[in-house]
């Protein structure tokens, strides 16, 4: 790769990491006319660019509206990208079932990743605080959810995160869909425990385990 | 829990000395050491003395501070906040307000 | 081969390390605080104190006589009662008033805590008059300081409990504006409440009022706290007021909300003490949650490094938060006595607490 083409991929980074949309959308049709490809596009300038800007967040330096805003900026530079892909290497957006477990209304945590997943391109079905097991069970049938997330902020609460797990294979759904559990009184220890697939200690570590869930990395 | 960090870390409340203490950093926002210091002046003990709960059973035996175990006509409750108040020199709140709807002067 | 210690990770597990591998976890643990709050790492004879401590193959430690500090509990005679927000509890049904004798006389608290089962402020304000009775007798039975705790918890003013629409769902539309409004809203309501409710049960006695988890609701939830802070001490100069925080840094929901002319978000807690000195707080309670994944060697590195830097930082008494899950104790409902009194140990040793 020539030095414009990585000067431009540098440019697409600092474009999300300063939610310029204006200039992800430039760098983008750039990109393009200098022959990079798209999937390079994404994923060598603006996928490190969404993930220095959560690595900024997990740090206290960039607050959530300024992650909103660099998703648009992320948003409005992969839309270009992608409307030049082949059709064939066109992938299907992974869908995200995420919500509250039952009993409990603490939803901070939660929106955080439902941001951070957004802003990664994640197709994401938010379906609130204290929601019933069967609702998890529904939106991911209904959608063909790729993997169901589930926060618990209480230790009384977190049953509901093994009940999602006994309801899915009741439904016959456990084989199709990948679980992820979260909040503070869980750990990778409850996870195994329930048969969960993986654990996420954050909304960064929720990205890179529900990317690698589902194949993304 | 509690007891661990109790066992580890903790002054023992009125088993020695640890609620006196805590009362001087909550009425004046007095460092640890501050504290401690403030409240061996008034009681005549050494800084260890302090959290000694054989020589601090004598000192609020004495000076009617109240004790852990119960033993009858010894100062409980309120009665022995009442002391606490005047020994340390402080204002204590449920002390004020017991005095008020008792009819008794406040200051 | 080098002889193995028993370490525990912040999950509770139990796991052999040896000295070399203790000593990382310490030095990787002061360096990610260090560089994350852009505060001094630990020094060598720090690293070195804390590696003793966690080496040591005694299952109890402690500080040496003389060293000892004050205990505070949050939300402790709630928890001998029932299960309650965060944890369960005991579940022994003998009244709040009981449990404060308890803790007083069984379990030598230095300061009581009292709360109500909710442990927030809103679900307090149409009760406040039973909490007012309950707490005029216990404090009648009961000698130690009494600190009456709750939480700002501004959760809990968003739809559906709360009138507000959840800033963080109107954040995920990329509605910006009428995200931060919605949460200034949200601001003066939990002030107004914090005020009233704190005013009823300082009247009816209490030492000190308790505002705990402050921050848990990102900038939005500290700002309320200092505003309530503030209005409280002028309304009652003599009036304990403690602050225990949620986390290291203080997330940024509304991200430009300010106090005193400082942005509250992305604050640690050596920034976050000088507001809260300067809005009136007596006892300031910096956290620093666990990491799971790590071992509590890494985490109370981690934890000493950010609470020193407040404990140089700050003018008033500084109580850790160590608990379930936070200041270096393991995420368990009955952390093991060996990883509490390590950290107790190493924390009250080399940060110089006035507190715990």
């Amino acid at each position: 790769m020539g030095k414009e083409q990585q000067e431009l991929l540098a440019e697409a980074k600092k474009s999300i990491i300063s939610f310029d949309v204006d200039k992800a959308k430039e760098i983008a049709k750039k990109g393009l006319t200098l022959g990079i490809t798209p999937a390079v596009i994404i994923s060598e300038g603006f996928v490190p660019g969404i993930t220095e800007v959560g690595d900024l967040f997990d740090r206290g330096q960039l607050f959530l509206p300024e992650l909103i805003l660099a998703a648009e900026a992320m948003k409005a530079g992969t839309t270009i990208c992608e409307a030049a892909l082949p059709k064939s290497e066109l992938k299907e957006k992974k869908k995200v079932v995420i919500g509250t477990v039952e009993g409990d209304i603490h939803d901070i945590g939660k929106s955080i990743v439902v941001s951070f997943l957004m802003a990664n391109g994640f197709e994401v079905y938010d379906i609130g605080r204290d929601a019933p097991i069967e609702n998890f069970i529904n939106k991911a049938r209904e959608v063909k959810a790729d993997v169901i997330g589930s926060s618990a902020l209480l230790t009384t609460t977190m049953e509901g995160q093994k009940k999602i797990e006994e309801e899915l294979k009741e439904a016959g759904l456990r084989n199709k869909v990948k679980t992820i559990v979260g909040g503070a009184p869980c750990s990778q220890g409850w996870a195994d425990r329930i048969g969960a697939d993986a654990y996420a200690e954050n909304a960064v570590d929720a990205v890179i385990k529900i990317k690698k869930l589902t194949g993304l990395s | 829990m509690l007891e661990a960090h109790a066992m580890a870390s903790g002054m023992g409340g009125m088993r020695t000395a640890g609620d006196l203490v805590a009362r001087m950093e909550m009425a004046r926002g007095m460092r640890i050491k501050e504290a401690k210091e403030y409240v061996a002046s008034k009681l005549k003990v050494s800084l260890r003395e302090l959290t000694d709960p054989i020589v601090m059973g004598e000192v609020r035996d004495e000076l009617k501070l109240g004790l852990i175990a119960q033993m009858p006509n010894r100062p409980k409750g309120i009665e022995a906040k009442f002391r606490i108040a005047e020994l340390l020199g402080i204002e204590i709140n449920s002390v004020n307000r017991f005095k008020e709807k008792a009819g008794l002067p406040v200051r | 081969m080098m002889a193995k210690t028993l370490q525990r990770m912040g999950d509770g597990r139990m796991v052999e390390m040896t000295e070399a591998e203790v000593r990382k976890d310490i030095e990787e643990g002061t360096k990610d605080a260090a560089s994350r709050a852009k505060i001094p790492p630990l020094s060598e004879d720090e690293i070195k104190h804390i590696l003793d401590i966690y080496t040591r193959p005694e299952r109890i430690v402690s500080v040496e006589p003389g060293n000892e500090v004050v205990l505070s509990h949050d939300e402790g005679t709630v928890k001998i009662n029932a299960g309650v927000c965060g944890g369960a509890g005991l579940g022994i049904d003998c009244g709040r008033m009981v449990a404060s004798e308890l803790y007083e006389r069984a379990l030598g608290a230095d300061i009581i805590e009292y709360g109500h089962i909710d442990y927030s402020f809103k679900p307090i304000r149409p009760i406040l008059a039973d909490e007012r009775i309950l707490v005029e007798r216990a404090l009648l039975v009961t000698t130690a300081p009494f600190l009456y705790g709750a939480m700002p918890n501004l959760g809990l003013y968003t739809q559906p409990e709360g009138p507000f629409p959840n800033p963080t769902e109107l954040l995920n539309k990329g509605l910006i504006k009428e995200a931060r409004e919605s949460g200034e809203g949200m601001v003066e309501q939990a002030v107004n409440d914090m005020v009233y409710i704190a005013s009823g049960i300082y009247e009816a006695g209490t030492d000190a009022i308790n505002l705990d988890t402050t921050g848990a609701f990102g900038d939005l939830d500290f700002a309320a706290a200092l505003t309530a802070t503030e209005r409280l001490k002028k309304k009652y100069p003599d009036l304990c007021i403690e602050m225990g925080m949620a986390g290291e840094f203080i997330l940024g929901i509304h991200g430009t909300i300010t106090y005193d002319g400082v942005r509250l978000a992305g604050l640690y807690s050596h920034q976050q003490v000088k507001l809260a000195e300067k809005a009136g707080v007596t006892i300031f309670g910096p956290v620093c949650n666990i990491v799971t994944s790590r071992s509590c060697a890494w985490n109370i590195a981690r934890v000493i490094t950010f609470t020193k830097a407040c404990v140089k930082a700050s003018k008033i008494p500084i109580h850790n938060n160590m608990g379930m899950g936070v200041g270096g104790i393991p995420l368990n409902d009955t952390p093991p006595v060996d990883a509490v009194t390590r950290a107790s140990k190493a924390a009250v040793e080399i940060c110089q607490l006035d507190g715990v």
